[in-house]
């Protein structure tokens, strides 16, 4: 049995497989929010997951921010994982950044060492994050010239693997200042978020590498780019066909124990 | 200890700075004091207190590993391999995290060597990307395979409410595999009607049971710590 799970994941992917991922409404929701921005926006992209979810959640990070950069959006990188900054480097070496330049439309600003961090950032963010992932002093850089204050800015996604940080971000951003939020979550987790999301707290959801997926679709049906660019669209024929599988192996399982459970009954 | 015994002064003087900076941070998000003392200033500069904490509480964690592994080594004790092994990964992650690293403690190279930096960096990037990242998502992949093992061993309609939450699964399970989008569409509805209401619903209960139960204990640590109660 884990032999054929082994080869149902790992033939699709070798043979770069693919297959057309129709659209859920939280990833539209969140693209549309997205493209709708008004110039110049700052958004907040919070890094806040470990590296034992990058599989899935990593194709997010990388096909959201490759949109928010072909919009004329600033955008502040931060973590509340001690993973994140690495892994916000990462996708930026991964997308294509255009004219934007360090410091001016976008910045690394780092990890967020805890909740009173997060707390104070929305007045003052120099003084919380005082010099960004390159030892530059945060205070001069132009991105923060602009926005001094996290209370400045118009939508904060968070890419979170065990839902605290969205909770931080509901209750100090949100709940103080209206900043709109969305989250990108693993399959375990994203369940637990759509009270939000169906009260309109999130303006979007992305589940797992489905919606990394999803939305490399949108930015191709868009702007023709992007297919390809996180590797999500070529694991859905993984996806599907391990899913499938689990599914038979639980009718699988059931018919087996009705089986047994009537013979038994019969040999009483 | 029953709360109904005498604090000692310690535990006074513990409990009145918790009661007064718990009162502090609960009602400087409702009043304003223009002209005179900004409370949220003070507010932001006490929040910057607790990173300093809280680095400080990091560092003692760090010396407390470092003596628990290095008395195995030292004693020979059963596991002494294993934490030859913490050690050595511990800080040379830890040294190369901050020579070159986004945690660089000297990425503009005012006091380390550029060439340190340079020579740094590739191994960091090594350790983290081509190691640590690989490592976590293989073992967090193993997942897979305990699930497929746990779906013809333990998912089992053995009751009316296991059959239902085994439908309810099954159904949010297909819903989020494409292909079954692509044969029949109705699969994609069927989970998102689930995600929507049902789960919906659950999950409202349980997120306001829990800040209940969060807003209750708040009150009874800021009036009483529970000590050892």
């Amino acid at each position: 049995m884990y032999l054929i799970l082994l080869l149902v994941i790992t033939v699709p992917v070798l043979t770069h497989a693919s297959i057309a991922v129709p659209i859920t409404p939280m990833t539209r929701a969140l693209y549309d929010f997205i493209q709708n921005l008004p110039p110049n926006s700052l958004v907040v992209e919070s890094f806040d997951y470990a590296t034992s979810v990058v599989p899935e959640l990593h194709p997010q990070a990388i096909v959201v921010t490759q949109h928010i950069f072909m919009r004329p959006l600033k955008v502040l990188f931060v973590a509340l994982d001690n993973n994140g900054p690495p892994l916000a480097d990462a996708v930026l070496d991964t997308i294509n950044k255009g004219n934007k330049s360090y410091g001016v439309d976008y910045a690394n600003l780092g990890y967020i060492p805890n909740t009173a961090t997060l707390i104070g950032m929305p007045s003052n963010i120099a003084q919380f994050l005082p010099v960004d992932t390159h030892g530059n002093p945060t205070a001069g850089l132009p991105i923060i010239k602009e926005f001094p204050a996290a209370k400045d800015a118009a939508f904060v996604i968070t890419f979170d693997d065990d839902s605290s940080a969205l909770y931080s971000y509901l209750q100090y951003w949100q709940g103080s200042f209206n900043i709109a939020v969305a989250v990108g979550a693993t399959a375990t987790i994203a369940p637990g978020f759509m009270p939000f999301y169906n009260s309109g707290q999130l303006v979007g959801v992305l589940i797992s590498i489905r919606g990394a997926a999803e939305y490399e679709s949108l930015l191709n049906q868009q702007y023709h780019c992007c297919l390809g660019i996180s590797g999500a669209s070529s694991a859905m024929v993984a996806l599907s066909a391990s899913h499938v599988l689990i599914v038979a192996m639980v009718v699988f399982g059931n018919a087996a124990y009705f089986i047994s459970r009537r013979t038994s009954k019969r040999e009483k | 200890m029953s709360s109904d015994k005498k604090m000692t002064r310690e535990e006074l003087g513990l409990q009145i700075i918790i009661f007064s900076l718990g009162f502090f941070y609960a009602i400087v998000y409702y009043i304003a004091v223009p002209g005179t003392v900004n409370l949220q200033a003070v507010s932001d500069q006490l929040l910057a207190y607790i990173t300093a904490m809280l680095t400080a509480a990091f560092a003692i964690g760090v010396i407390n590993l470092t003596r628990v592994h290095v008395n195995n080594i030292k004693r020979k004790r059963a596991t002494w391999k294993y934490s030859v092994i913490l050690i050595i990964c511990l800080y040379a992650m830890a040294i190369f995290s901050m020579i070159a690293s986004p945690y660089a403690l000297d990425p503009q190279a005012a006091v380390i060597p550029a060439s340190v930096i340079a020579f740094s960096t590739p191994i960091w990037e090594f350790l983290y990307y081509k190691i640590l990242v690989n490592i976590n998502s293989t073992i967090f992949s193993l997942l897979a395979f305990f699930i497929a093992s746990a779906a013809y061993r333990a998912f089992k309609a053995r009751s009316l409410e296991s059959t239902i939450l085994l439908a309810a699964g099954l159904l949010v399970v297909l819903g989020q595999a494409p292909i079954a989008d692509l044969v029949w569409p109705g699969f994609g509805a069927i989970r998102d009607w689930i995600l929507a209401f049902p789960n919906t619903a659950g999950q409202r209960g349980i997120l306001i049971g829990a800040a209940l139960g969060i807003l209750v204990f708040s009150v009874r640590r800021l009036f009483r710590y529970p000590w050892g109660d």
